[in-house]
């Protein structure tokens, strides 16, 4: 059992002790689930892969920083100057309220870009057999590698919000007040942040789950998030109708445009208020897109042949 | 009750096709080789065995417990190594070892550790930490075992593990089989369409056909049967087989060579005199490998010209299924 490893080992002092078994824990499925989900989190932002995985999520994080960050720079400038800067907030400066709509366009990018990370390459390179062989279950596998994407997702979205409260914090004369005064924005910006990654995460974990080919799963799940968005738009453009006015809601996007609006206590897209729907339709329309794509997505791994 | 226990297994896939056919036979512990051609239906057993697939009908236990309702269970101690790529090829072996260490249940410190561990068994050095998709296929099929072995399991699935490998790396990836399974005492079932080579690792054979059992029993008496020499030369094929069938042997041309049935003599000399005495250009001499092919068809593959003894199709009379026990 302890012959010296004779090729390869340029040293000479190592010394292959055979195989040994292993009695240690065995800590069983739900442990194999949370390793999974953490290490699905981990690779939508290229964590422990190599550089080239790290350059599309982190790009894509810094520019939906963007917004936040260039509030910041006139924050900075502002207080700089003498102004008050509350002065400056008040003056149409865009607060969390309008967060979702200067960083949804990244947010899409982000999941075409990544979703197909997840789902793709296992089915691409046929390591599903080796999960399922494993003391994994085929629904464990599907939710622990979607809720790791929308945990990446719900990330992607606090971060922006983040910067921006601790720039509005800790660039105002009254600190402790500033706080007191945008603490109560948390759970608003909590939920939107929440609602966007089960809907954007659902979506589009599901177009990649049955798009293993990398470059149709992107431009599916870019053009799921665009074109919905776009019809929507033009039919609300054209005026009011009684189907049009609800098609609004086949677009995600707009269904979230709506639970922002409502859990901000903003008012919506004010040119067209015809197309504003009860509150409760665009929580609805949310569910049903999230609960929707969760269950094809199973479908999708509970059938799937390895 | 026997490590694995497989009663009136069934399987037809949408379409038709019935991978399995009623299949029974019981497998205890040893290195234990599946063998049948491609679709005999050994890579179905295997993913029923897993819990990858449902069977149609019939029931089949691991350990003692149900594969249809205890899969995860089983899984935790059951390793797999496909018989079709697997591995992502930007990932490093390290990375994926691990990786998968980490989803047998292995704790973060003891993936690690085992990783390295088993790497090292595999012959995986310097090499691990570069990405898999710089790898030979020997490197690859070697990850594939160790990713099988990470997490020690109690009983080893292997799928056509010398798959794609040239003959250096099939006589290593066999040695290492052998020794997983005799030096640490892991039960293995090798699925292969070689018997050549599952006949040089296992200790115990098991034969499906067409979703059937053919046999289930201990290597030697699969391997008393004698085969064939076969003897290629350049011209004059006829009259080599004619004048060695007036000598008394039992030969005949299939295709470039003459093949001549091994009875218990060993006619090498007879045929290398007859071969020069008719000054033909002798290009080689070699037993023929048994091939399934060969013990269990009912006949021969070739024009027609020969029909093999009935002794050498009907080897010996398949004993009942559910005695068939390996030494372990």
């Amino acid at each position: 059992m302890t012959a010296p490893v004779s090729a390869g080992s340029p040293t000479g002092s190592i010394y292959d002790l055979g195989y040994r078994g292993y009695e240690g824990p065995r800590l069983g499925r739900g442990y194999a689930v949370r390793s999974l989900f953490s290490h699905s989190l981990r690779s939508t932002y290229g964590l422990g892969r190599g550089t080239r995985a790290k350059i599309a999520p982190f790009a894509l994080a810094v520019l939906a920083c963007g917004p936040s960050l260039g509030i910041l720079v006139v924050l900075v400038f502002a207080a700089r100057f003498g102004e008050q800067v509350s002065d400056v907030l008040g003056a149409n400066l865009p607060g969390y309220d309008g967060m979702w709509s200067s960083t949804s366009a990244f947010v899409t990018l982000f999941c075409g870009a990544q979703a197909p990370e997840l789902f793709g390459r296992d089915q691409r390179h046929g390591t599903l057999s080796l999960y399922f062989a494993r003391a994994l279950r085929r629904t464990d596998y599907t939710l622990a590698r979607i809720f790791g994407f929308v945990t990446a997702l719900v990330i992607l979205q606090l971060l922006p919000q983040l910067i921006l409260f601790v720039g509005r914090v800790l660039l105002s004369p009254d600190i402790v007040g500033a706080f007191g005064r945008d603490l109560p924005s948390f759970p608003a910006i909590l939920g939107q942040a929440v609602l966007v990654g089960l809907l954007y995460g659902g979506v589009s974990m599901t177009i990649a789950a049955y798009t293993p080919r990398r470059a149709y799963a992107v431009a599916g799940i870019v053009a799921v998030f665009v074109i919905p968005g776009i019809v929507a738009a033009v039919i609300t453009g054209l005026g009011s109708s009684a189907i049009g006015d609800w098609l609004v809601l086949i677009s995600p996007s707009s269904v979230l445009d709506g639970t922002n609006a409502v859990l901000f206590g903003v008012p919506l897209n004010p040119d067209f208020p015809f197309a504003q729907r009860p509150d409760i339709a665009y929580f609805a329309a949310a569910g049903i897109g999230i609960v929707g794509s969760l269950v094809i997505c199973l479908r999708r791994f509970l059938t799937i042949s390895v | 009750m026997a490590l694995i226990s497989v009663r009136s297994l069934t399987k037809r896939y949408p379409g038709g096709v019935t991978a399995l056919d009623g299949l029974s036979v019981d497998i205890d512990r040893g290195i234990v080789g599946l063998v049948g051609s491609n679709g005999a239906g050994k890579s179905t057993l295997l993913k029923i065995l897993l819990g990858l697939i449902d069977a149609t009908s019939g029931t089949a236990t691991v350990f003692d417990l149900d594969v249809a309702t205890k899969g995860t269970d089983i899984r935790q101690f059951v390793g797999y190594m496909p018989e079709h790529d697997c591995l992502p090829p930007d990932a490093s072996a390290t990375d994926v070892v691990a990786h998968f260490a980490l989803m047998s249940g292995l704790p973060k410190a003891a993936a690690r550790e085992r990783t390295a561990e088993v790497l090292r068994h595999v012959g995986l050095y310097e090499e691990r930490y570069r990405a898999i998709g710089g790898y030979s296929t020997g490197m690859k099929q070697r990850v594939k075992l160790a990713q099988a072995l990470v997490h020690d399991p109690r009983l080893l699935f292997l799928d056509e593990p010398t798959n794609g490998l040239d003959p250096a790396g099939r006589d290593e990836m066999l040695e290492l089989i052998h020794r997983t399974g005799t030096e640490f005492g892991i039960a293995t079932i090798v699925a292969s369409h070689l018997l050549g080579e599952i006949e040089r690792v296992c200790n115990f054979l098991v034969a499906i056909e067409g979703g059937k059992l053919l046999r289930a029993a201990p290597l030697g008496t699969f391997t008393e049967q004698t085969g064939f020499l076969a003897v290629e030369v350049e011209e004059g094929r006829d009259a080599l087989a004619q004048h060695l069938a007036a000598a008394g042997l039992e030969a005949f041309v299939d295709g470039k060579v003459v093949v001549i049935t091994l009875g218990d003599a060993r006619p090498y000399d007879l045929v290398r005199d007859t071969v020069a005495e008719l000054g033909l250009p002798l290009v080689r001499m070699e037993q023929r490998r048994h091939r399934l092919e060969d013990l269990f068809r009912d006949a021969p593959a070739g024009d027609g010209v020969w029909a093999p003894p009935p002794d050498l199709t009907a080897p010996t009379p398949p004993p009942p299924a559910s005695s068939a026990t390996p030494p372990s």
